[in-house]
Protein backbone atom coordinates (compact mmCIF):
# COMPACT_ATOMS: atom_id res chain seq x y z
CA UNK A 1 0.00 0.00 0.00
CA UNK A 2 3.17 2.55 0.50
CA UNK A 3 3.64 4.22 -2.52
CA UNK A 4 6.76 5.74 -0.91
CA UNK A 5 8.43 2.62 0.55
CA UNK A 6 11.79 2.22 2.51
CA UNK A 7 12.98 -1.40 3.13
CA UNK A 8 16.03 -3.31 3.85
CA UNK A 9 17.20 -6.11 1.51
CA UNK A 10 19.17 -8.64 3.21
CA UNK A 11 20.09 -11.07 -0.06
CA UNK A 12 23.44 -9.79 0.13
CA UNK A 13 24.70 -11.24 2.88
CA UNK A 14 27.38 -8.89 4.58
CA UNK A 15 26.16 -5.74 2.85
CA UNK A 16 22.59 -4.39 3.61
CA UNK A 17 20.85 -2.62 1.05
CA UNK A 18 18.39 -0.24 1.70
CA UNK A 19 15.93 0.17 -1.10
CA UNK A 20 14.57 3.80 -0.94
CA UNK A 21 11.62 4.06 -3.93
CA UNK A 22 9.05 6.71 -5.09
CA UNK A 23 8.68 10.47 -3.65
CA UNK A 24 11.01 11.22 -0.25
CA UNK A 25 11.24 14.35 1.86
CA UNK A 26 10.49 15.75 4.87
CA UNK A 27 7.92 13.78 6.01
CA UNK A 28 9.41 10.38 5.09
CA UNK A 29 13.17 11.30 6.01
CA UNK A 30 12.47 10.13 9.62
CA UNK A 31 11.54 6.62 8.23
CA UNK A 32 14.62 6.71 5.88
CA UNK A 33 16.51 7.68 9.05
CA UNK A 34 14.90 4.85 11.23
CA UNK A 35 15.81 2.30 8.62
CA UNK A 36 19.55 3.71 7.87
CA UNK A 37 20.14 3.37 11.81
CA UNK A 38 18.60 -0.35 11.35
CA UNK A 39 21.36 -1.27 8.63
CA UNK A 40 23.84 0.56 10.31
CA UNK A 41 23.65 -1.49 12.83
CA UNK A 42 23.83 -4.86 11.42
CA UNK A 43 27.35 -4.43 11.46
CA UNK A 44 28.52 -4.62 7.49
CA UNK A 45 28.23 -2.92 5.38
CA UNK A 46 25.10 -0.56 3.72
CA UNK A 47 23.88 0.33 0.45
CA UNK A 48 20.97 3.03 -0.23
CA UNK A 49 19.56 1.90 -3.57
CA UNK A 50 18.18 4.80 -5.08
CA UNK A 51 17.33 3.14 -8.32
CA UNK A 52 13.61 3.15 -8.13
CA UNK A 53 13.27 7.31 -6.38
CA UNK A 54 11.48 9.76 -8.12
CA UNK A 55 12.68 12.36 -6.10
CA UNK A 56 14.78 13.34 -3.04
CA UNK A 57 15.08 16.33 -1.44
CA UNK A 58 17.59 18.10 1.35
CA UNK A 59 16.02 16.06 3.86
CA UNK A 60 16.83 13.35 2.49
CA UNK A 61 20.66 14.06 1.80
CA UNK A 62 20.99 15.04 5.19
CA UNK A 63 19.93 11.33 6.50
CA UNK A 64 22.32 9.73 3.89
CA UNK A 65 25.21 12.12 4.83
CA UNK A 66 24.75 11.67 8.62
CA UNK A 67 24.63 7.51 7.98
CA UNK A 68 27.49 7.66 6.04
CA UNK A 69 29.33 9.72 8.85
CA UNK A 70 28.37 6.94 11.18
CA UNK A 71 29.15 4.14 9.25
CA UNK A 72 32.30 5.70 8.79
CA UNK A 73 33.26 5.95 12.01
CA UNK A 74 32.34 2.18 12.25
CA UNK A 75 34.57 1.50 10.12
CA UNK A 76 31.70 -0.29 7.88
CA UNK A 77 31.41 0.62 3.92
CA UNK A 78 28.88 2.92 2.43
CA UNK A 79 27.73 3.53 -0.92
CA UNK A 80 24.56 5.24 -2.38
CA UNK A 81 23.70 3.47 -6.02
CA UNK A 82 21.23 4.50 -8.85
CA UNK A 83 20.25 2.21 -12.34
CA UNK A 84 20.94 3.16 -15.28
CA UNK A 85 18.31 5.60 -15.87
CA UNK A 86 17.89 8.22 -12.84
CA UNK A 87 14.93 10.29 -12.63
CA UNK A 88 14.99 14.26 -12.67
CA UNK A 89 14.14 14.56 -9.17
CA UNK A 90 17.34 12.29 -7.69
CA UNK A 91 20.07 13.08 -10.50
CA UNK A 92 19.64 16.84 -10.58
CA UNK A 93 19.96 17.43 -6.56
CA UNK A 94 22.98 15.07 -6.69
CA UNK A 95 24.58 16.60 -9.19
CA UNK A 96 24.72 20.48 -8.04
CA UNK A 97 25.43 19.70 -4.60
CA UNK A 98 28.66 17.43 -5.83
CA UNK A 99 27.62 14.90 -3.42
CA UNK A 100 28.24 11.93 -6.01
CA UNK A 101 32.02 11.38 -5.26
CA UNK A 102 31.27 12.20 -1.60
CA UNK A 103 28.83 9.97 -1.02
CA UNK A 104 29.69 8.09 -2.98
CA UNK A 105 26.86 7.48 -5.70
CA UNK A 106 27.74 4.41 -8.41
CA UNK A 107 25.61 2.83 -11.03
CA UNK A 108 24.16 -0.69 -10.35
CA UNK A 109 23.87 -2.41 -6.97
CA UNK A 110 25.95 -5.15 -7.92
CA UNK A 111 29.36 -2.90 -7.83
CA UNK A 112 28.03 -0.88 -5.09
CA UNK A 113 27.77 -4.34 -3.05
CA UNK A 114 31.27 -4.46 -4.00
CA UNK A 115 32.74 -1.69 -2.77
CA UNK A 116 30.45 -1.07 0.26
CA UNK A 117 32.09 -4.80 0.98
CA UNK A 118 35.74 -3.54 0.38
CA UNK A 119 35.55 -0.01 1.74
CA UNK A 120 34.16 -1.74 5.00
CA UNK A 121 35.85 -3.78 8.08
CA UNK A 122 38.93 -1.77 8.31
CA UNK A 123 40.42 -1.48 4.76
CA UNK A 124 41.47 1.92 4.03
CA UNK A 125 38.88 4.17 1.92
CA UNK B 1 -0.97 29.71 -21.21
CA UNK B 2 -3.14 30.72 -18.86
CA UNK B 3 -5.45 27.81 -17.88
CA UNK B 4 -4.05 27.31 -14.45
CA UNK B 5 -2.99 30.72 -13.30
CA UNK B 6 -3.28 32.05 -10.41
CA UNK B 7 -3.78 28.90 -7.93
CA UNK B 8 -3.50 29.78 -3.72
CA UNK B 9 -2.72 26.51 -1.44
CA UNK B 10 -2.98 27.26 2.18
CA UNK B 11 -2.44 24.26 4.23
CA UNK B 12 -0.95 23.93 8.11
CA UNK B 13 2.24 23.80 7.74
CA UNK B 14 3.46 19.72 8.63
CA UNK B 15 5.49 17.91 6.97
CA UNK B 16 2.98 15.67 5.16
CA UNK B 17 1.96 18.86 2.84
CA UNK B 18 4.93 19.29 1.15
CA UNK B 19 4.46 16.36 -1.15
CA UNK B 20 0.40 17.68 -1.72
CA UNK B 21 1.99 21.54 -2.77
CA UNK B 22 4.33 19.37 -5.48
CA UNK B 23 1.35 16.79 -6.85
CA UNK B 24 -0.38 20.41 -6.94
CA UNK B 25 2.42 22.32 -8.87
CA UNK B 26 3.19 19.61 -11.25
CA UNK B 27 -1.13 19.64 -12.36
CA UNK B 28 -0.14 23.03 -13.19
CA UNK B 29 3.36 22.80 -15.03
CA UNK B 30 1.89 19.71 -17.25
CA UNK B 31 -1.29 22.37 -17.86
CA UNK B 32 1.54 24.94 -18.88
CA UNK B 33 3.38 22.96 -21.05
CA UNK B 34 6.85 23.06 -19.42
CA UNK B 35 9.69 21.06 -19.67
CA UNK B 36 10.41 18.06 -17.17
CA UNK B 37 13.16 19.32 -16.11
CA UNK B 38 12.09 22.63 -15.54
CA UNK B 39 9.11 20.72 -13.66
CA UNK B 40 12.11 18.59 -11.40
CA UNK B 41 13.63 21.66 -10.73
CA UNK B 42 10.21 23.64 -9.70
CA UNK B 43 9.52 20.88 -7.46
CA UNK B 44 12.82 20.30 -5.56
CA UNK B 45 13.08 24.23 -5.23
CA UNK B 46 8.87 24.68 -3.95
CA UNK B 47 10.11 21.60 -1.71
CA UNK B 48 12.65 22.95 0.01
CA UNK B 49 10.92 26.44 0.75
CA UNK B 50 7.82 24.63 2.00
CA UNK B 51 10.19 22.46 4.10
CA UNK B 52 11.93 26.02 5.93
CA UNK B 53 8.31 26.81 6.47
CA UNK B 54 7.99 23.59 8.30
CA UNK B 55 11.20 23.32 9.87
CA UNK B 56 11.99 26.66 10.98
CA UNK B 57 8.42 28.64 11.09
CA UNK B 58 6.93 28.40 13.88
CA UNK B 59 8.31 27.49 17.33
CA UNK B 60 4.69 25.94 18.93
CA UNK B 61 4.33 23.69 15.69
CA UNK B 62 1.14 25.47 14.86
CA UNK B 63 0.66 27.71 11.52
CA UNK B 64 -0.09 28.23 8.04
CA UNK B 65 1.98 27.25 4.88
CA UNK B 66 0.39 29.34 2.27
CA UNK B 67 1.66 28.88 -1.42
CA UNK B 68 0.70 31.02 -4.34
CA UNK B 69 1.55 29.86 -7.99
CA UNK B 70 0.66 32.39 -11.05
CA UNK B 71 1.31 31.96 -14.38
CA UNK B 72 2.27 34.94 -17.10
CA UNK B 73 3.69 35.28 -20.33
CA UNK B 74 7.43 34.41 -19.13
CA UNK B 75 6.58 30.95 -16.85
CA UNK B 76 5.43 30.83 -13.71
CA UNK B 77 5.33 32.94 -10.64
CA UNK B 78 5.69 30.55 -6.61
CA UNK B 79 5.67 32.54 -3.60
CA UNK B 80 5.66 30.05 -0.47
CA UNK B 81 4.97 32.03 2.98
CA UNK B 82 4.76 31.56 6.54
CA UNK B 83 3.37 33.72 9.02
CA UNK B 84 5.88 32.53 11.79
CA UNK B 85 9.13 33.76 13.71
CA UNK B 86 10.78 35.53 10.52
CA UNK B 87 13.77 35.33 7.57
CA UNK B 88 16.71 33.65 10.19
CA UNK B 89 15.97 30.24 11.59
CA UNK B 90 14.85 30.48 15.12
CA UNK B 91 13.73 26.79 16.12
CA UNK B 92 14.23 23.83 14.51
CA UNK B 93 11.35 21.52 14.97
CA UNK B 94 13.19 18.02 13.91
CA UNK B 95 14.79 17.80 17.82
CA UNK B 96 17.75 16.35 17.70
CA UNK B 97 18.51 16.52 14.16
CA UNK B 98 19.71 19.60 12.32
CA UNK B 99 18.56 20.64 9.00
CA UNK B 100 21.20 20.55 6.36
CA UNK B 101 21.23 24.25 5.39
CA UNK B 102 20.94 23.30 1.91
CA UNK B 103 17.53 24.85 1.41
CA UNK B 104 18.30 28.31 -0.26
CA UNK B 105 21.28 27.12 -2.06
CA UNK B 106 19.02 25.22 -4.17
CA UNK B 107 16.70 27.41 -4.39
CA UNK B 108 18.54 29.46 -6.29
CA UNK B 109 20.42 27.40 -8.12
CA UNK B 110 16.88 25.49 -9.31
CA UNK B 111 15.18 29.42 -10.10
CA UNK B 112 15.30 31.66 -12.70
CA UNK B 113 15.45 33.96 -9.95
CA UNK B 114 14.13 34.22 -6.21
CA UNK B 115 13.60 36.71 -3.52
CA UNK B 116 13.39 36.86 0.04
CA UNK B 117 11.27 38.90 1.85
CA UNK B 118 10.41 39.17 6.17
CA UNK B 119 11.51 40.45 9.37
CA UNK B 120 11.49 39.05 12.36
CA UNK B 121 7.88 38.40 13.58
CA UNK B 122 6.86 39.58 10.37
CA UNK B 123 6.54 36.12 8.79
CA UNK B 124 8.99 35.33 5.17
CA UNK B 125 7.94 34.66 1.65
CA UNK B 126 10.08 32.99 -0.86
CA UNK B 127 9.06 34.49 -4.37
CA UNK B 128 10.53 31.88 -7.38
CA UNK B 129 10.29 32.56 -10.83
CA UNK B 130 10.26 29.73 -13.38
CA UNK B 131 10.43 30.71 -17.34
CA UNK B 132 8.78 27.95 -19.94
CA UNK B 133 12.05 28.11 -22.34
CA UNK B 134 15.33 28.90 -20.59
CA UNK B 135 18.25 30.61 -22.29
CA UNK B 136 20.77 28.77 -19.78
CA UNK B 137 21.07 26.52 -16.49
CA UNK B 138 20.15 28.61 -13.08
CA UNK B 139 22.48 26.44 -11.68
CA UNK B 140 25.44 27.79 -13.78
CA UNK B 141 24.57 30.93 -12.72
CA UNK B 142 24.23 30.28 -9.62
CA UNK B 143 26.01 27.26 -8.31
CA UNK B 144 25.93 25.11 -4.96
CA UNK B 145 29.16 25.99 -3.33
CA UNK B 146 30.55 24.14 -0.33
CA UNK B 147 30.54 20.40 1.00
CA UNK B 148 29.43 19.19 3.81
CA UNK B 149 31.30 20.58 7.19
CA UNK B 150 32.36 18.09 10.00
CA UNK B 151 29.09 19.70 12.33
CA UNK B 152 26.45 17.63 9.48
CA UNK B 153 25.30 21.12 8.26
CA UNK B 154 26.01 22.91 4.64
CA UNK B 155 29.40 24.55 4.51
CA UNK B 156 28.87 26.78 1.82
CA UNK B 157 32.96 28.57 1.93
CA UNK B 158 33.90 24.60 2.08
CA UNK B 159 36.07 25.13 5.35
CA UNK B 160 34.73 23.95 8.07
CA UNK B 161 35.71 20.51 6.94
CA UNK B 162 39.44 21.74 7.16
CA UNK B 163 41.70 20.75 9.81
CA UNK B 164 41.80 24.02 12.40
CA UNK B 165 45.24 25.87 12.62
Amino acid sequence: MDANPIVLDDTAGDVVIVVVEGEHDIYTAPTLRERLDEAIGRGGGVVVDLTGATFVDSSVLGALLDARRRALEARQGFVVCVGEAVEPGVQRILDITGLVPVLPVINGRDAAIETARANGNGADA
Amino acid sequence: MTAAADVRLTMPARPEGVAIVRQALAGIADALAFDEAVLADMKMAVSEACTNVVVHAYPDDEGVLEVDMAADETGLIIRVRDHGSGIQPQVNRSGDVPALGLGLPLIAALSDSYELQGSAGQGTEVRMMFTYLRESDPAAANPVTGTIGEDGRWDSDGTSGAPAG
